[in-house]
């Protein structure tokens, strides 16, 4: 399998001395489903965003198809085929649907945006039909959904998502989780930090837990779910999660 | 030698009266962080208001109530600060810039109250015989510029002792947290408001003071004292001072008032007639040029603390 | 009473209107309140009476365009002179405003651009002198247009380019790709550097807009009114108001509250008279700021 994303002893943090990664190393195989697991404050956002560009970058390195990207200016990220969808704010609430998409294709050549904005649409049903509304009076969910498929639209090599579950309703991170599952199906490689553990680990392939900024165990999702002592350190109780 | 200390003494009551500008503006700046570019009108604000409750009465104008230097002086810091309060009222809980965008328009409107406004200032002729102190030996010069320096300094020297009171107590202190941590503010709302009201208001009435100081010591008022060059020529002041120190308010201003009369004394000597215009144009050019090479590289003055503001 | 005061009021609507749009923009991109707008049309303004003197002087004095009180030269000038005004405003920005940009607080930007106003508008006395100059010293004769409405051809004419060019200015904002980037960028700068938009493309092109359209305006006065190095800062109010009671951000906003702005000093001028008109726009600030701070189409600050 191909090594697709290779992020080596990452460190960073927004102010010098004060690390909030500390020398993580995670990577993602072509086709997969990589999850961060971890308690609050371990630093799970804080390293997507670093691979970002979004988080200053200190150490270590990323390598993208065997690139090094390590603090690439966050603007040329989507450019090197790396899409990123922040967990909050993660659309513009007062450009249209088609314009958030058309914004995002700006990197693409110009003749094939509105083809390559049609394809969306055919993927998100939802979304076509109110591509002349302002992004801004979406439901969560579809919100949720126009910010995924504003990263896709470039045809990124990895998409990284940080808590797309966040202040949904449960039906609606059902729909979410299960357009991921699709949008792997076609191919892609996500990368996935999130809070809702289940959820995550039911697409899944592999899974890591964060600790103290770096990694602290690694596993397929399967397991990870299983292991009694990951589930008690670091899932939360089961019965609440 | 005699007209030399005259001359001394004339020179520092001038610079003085601008660092009790200064002094406002470094309550309001660099304690609060208020941003305020239409100073040139709360000054004017003082001197007219204290020139109309002192001057004898004339025929063609409102005003001119005869009253006592010190009663205009309480009456410039009241409307003055009245002014600021209603402008700190209206944008404070607003962004920044807006506080910034209306203390401008103050120092517009008040420049056309002023230029308008005839039966109560006296339009552009502005407004005369406004009583001096001291003014029995005026035909003393060394001895009436010694004791309105005195006067002079003893205002300063009271406010600069006051602010330095103010900001050392729990209410300066309140400022101070208020200005480092901005969402702090805005989580405090009403109540942070409020402070921050009350050191623009008292800012604007220290600098209402100095309105009133000058135009007794000039005993002579007119609109183009109160031109927008005035308004960067104290921020020019509490820059090269340093913003946040009181004594570095004082003695910048005495230095920039020192290098802006010498620079016109300079062009005034060296420049042919025709030419003095635009040499006094260049004049404002380096100071706005001045302000911009400390803004990127020694935010924090020449007299400041150490520790930048930036 | 005369219904003049509508065409006059719309006249110098547009102008404040043309210049708000720079003063909305900077302040919805750049997020902070350019003093130094009104410096930058004073700029304009003297930069194309520099190259229709120019132009004069190699090509000769050229015809009248019809009834109008210019010809060619002052139209390629007025290219020349919004270029020129462009590279001027992405010289401050160099120099000045992106250097202090990157350590952020706001607000010393804007007391930079206060000092850099102070500056530029000093320095076109030092090269001008403060006496008014004109583009040209024809008079134009007002033609009657009904309701005892007088208009001059000049006037006609910079109504049109002003309609033209807020139109232009619409498309391009909705349309163009990088139209939509610049709203994105004013609505979450944050997310507009993940979705790949290059920051700095975005202010350029705000710094290029802004200044031609002030030089736009410069130009406005000029050939209606007169040049003077004050001019931008007697605007300057104005252009704020227009920019705060439209909007922060909105370019119609900026426009249509131009036009009330313009009317209502025109209106003041009339009813209570010329020497209280620079009140109008602070009257109108208070009102605004007081009532509805968010403006006409202004959305709640974030």
């Amino acid at each position: 399998m191909t090594r697709i994303l290779d992020v080596q002893e990452l460190v960073a943090g927004y102010e010098p001395g004060l690390s909030i990664v500390k020398g993580a190393s995670i990577h993602a195989d072509e086709g997969e489903i990589v999850v961060i697991l971890g308690p609050n404050g371990a630093g799970k956002s804080s390293l997507i965003k670093a691979i970002a560009g979004l988080v200053p970058v200190t150490g270590g390195q990323v390598l993208l198809d065997g690139v090094p990207i390590t603090a690439t200016p966050a603007h040329l990220m989507v450019r090197r085929g790396l899409a990123f969808v922040p967990q909050t704010e993660n659309i513009f609430p007062l450009l249209t649907v088609q314009e958030n998409l058309a914004v995002a294709g700006g990197i693409l050549p110009r003749a094939t945006v509105p083809a390559r904005i049609d394809e969306m649409f055919g993927m998100f049903p939802d979304l076509a039909r109110q591509r002349r509304l302002l992004a801004g009076s979406l439901s969560g969910g579809q919100r949720q959904m126009l910010a995924v498929a504003r990263a896709l639209i470039v045809h990124p090599r990895v998409l990284m998502l940080d808590e797309p579950s966040a202040g949904l309703s449960p039906k609606f991170v059902e729909m979410v989780f299960a357009r991921l599952g699709e949008i792997r199906r076609a191919g892609l490689t996500i990368v996935l930090v999130e809070q809702n553990a289940r959820a995550a680990l039911a697409i899944g392939d592999r899974a890591y837990v964060l600790a103290e900024g770096r990694e602290a165990h690694e596993g397929p999702a399967a397991t990870l779910w299983n292991d009694p002592v990951i589930a008690e350190l670091y899932l939360g109780h089961r019965k609440a999660s | 030698m005699i007209d030399l200390l005259s001359y001394g003494a004339f020179f520092l009551s001038t610079a003085l009266i601008f660092g009790i500008i200064t002094l406002g503006l470094n309550l309001q700046w660099g304690l609060t962080g208020l941003f305020n570019v239409g100073i040139a009108g709360f000054f004017a604000i003082g001197a007219y208001a204290s020139a109309i409750l002192t001057t004898p009465e004339v025929a063609d104008r409102i005003g001119g109530f005869g009253l006592p230097i010190a009663v205009g002086w309480l009456g410039a810091m009241a409307l003055a600060g009245l002014a600021a309060a209603i402008t700190g009222i209206a944008t404070l809980r607003l962004k920044a810039d807006y506080l910034a965008i209306t203390t401008f328009g103050v120092a517009v409107v008040v420049q056309l109250v002023m230029l308008n406004a005839e039966a109560l200032t006296g339009g552009p002729f502005g407004v005369a015989f406004i009583p001096r102190p001291f003014a029995g030996v005026q035909d003393q010069p060394v001895l009436f510029n010694a004791l309105n320096l005195m006067v002079v300094a003893g205002v300063t020297l009271a406010i600069y002792l006051a602010l330095e009171h103010l900001s050392r107590s729990p209410w300066g202190r309140v400022l101070r947290a208020l200005r480092e941590d901005e969402r702090a503010a805005i989580s405090l709302g009403k109540s942070a408001r409020s402070y921050r009201v009350q050191a623009f208001a008292a800012g604007g009435a220290v600098m209402g003071l100095a309105g009133a100081v000058q135009a007794h010591f000039i005993g002579f008022i007119a609109p183009d004292n109160y031109l927008p060059t005035l308004t960067f020529q104290v921020w020019a002041m509490l820059m090269v001072g340093g913003s946040g120190s009181n004594r570095g308010a004082v003695l910048g201003s005495i230095v920039v008032w020192a290098i802006w009369v010498g620079s016109g004394a300079a062009t005034a000597a060296l420049v042919p007639g025709d030419w003095q215009a635009r040499a006094a144009a260049l004049q404002i050019v380096a100071i706005g040029v001045m302000l911009c090479l400390i803004l990127l590289w020694r935010p924090q003055g020449f007299f400041g603390p150490r520790r930048g503001r930036m | 009473m005369s219904l003049q005061f509508i065409l006059d009021g719309l006249i110098n609507g547009s102008m404040i209107g043309l210049g708000a749009i720079g003063v909305t923009l900077t302040y919805a991109i750049l997020r902070f309140s350019n003093f130094a707008h009104g410096d930058l049309m004073a700029w304009g303004a003297y930069a194309t009476l520099a190259l229709v003197s120019g132009i004069a002087a190699l090509a000769g004095a050229a015809a009248p365009i019809g009834a109008l009180s210019f010809g060619w030269p002052m139209i390629v000038a007025a290219l020349g002179g919004m270029a020129l005004t462009g590279l001027l405003a992405l010289a401050l920005d160099w120099l000045l405003f992106a250097r202090l940009r990157d350590r952020g607080q706001a607000i010393i930007i804007v007391m930079a651009s206060f000092g850099a106003s102070m500056a530029l508008r000093s320095l076109l006395e030092f090269l001008f002198t403060s006496s008014p100059v004109y583009y040209s010293r024809a008079i134009q004769m007002a033609m009657p247009v009904g309701l005892g409405i007088r208009v001059t051809p000049d006037q006609i004419a910079l109504l049109v380019v002003t309609l033209a060019l807020v139109l232009g200015m619409h498309l391009f904002m909705t349309r163009s790709q990088t139209g939509r980037e610049m709203r994105a960028y004013s609505q979450n700068p944050a997310l507009a550097r993940v979705v790949g938009i290059d920051v700095a493309r975005i202010v350029r092109a705000t710094w290029l807009i802004g200044a031609a359209l002030a030089c736009a305006a410069g130009i406005m006065v000029g050939i209606l009114v007169q040049i003077r190095p004050l001019m931008g800062l007697d605007m300057l109010l104005p252009m704020f108001a227009a920019a705060i009671l439209g909007g922060i951000g909105s370019i119609p906003g900026a426009v249509l509250a131009g036009l009330i702005i313009g009317l209502s000093e025109a209106a003041t001028v009339q009813l209570i008279g010329a020497e209280w008109r620079a009140a109008v726009a602070f009257a109108i600030l208070m009102a605004v700021l007081f009532i509805r701070p968010m403006g006409l189409f202004g959305v709640a600050e974030r």
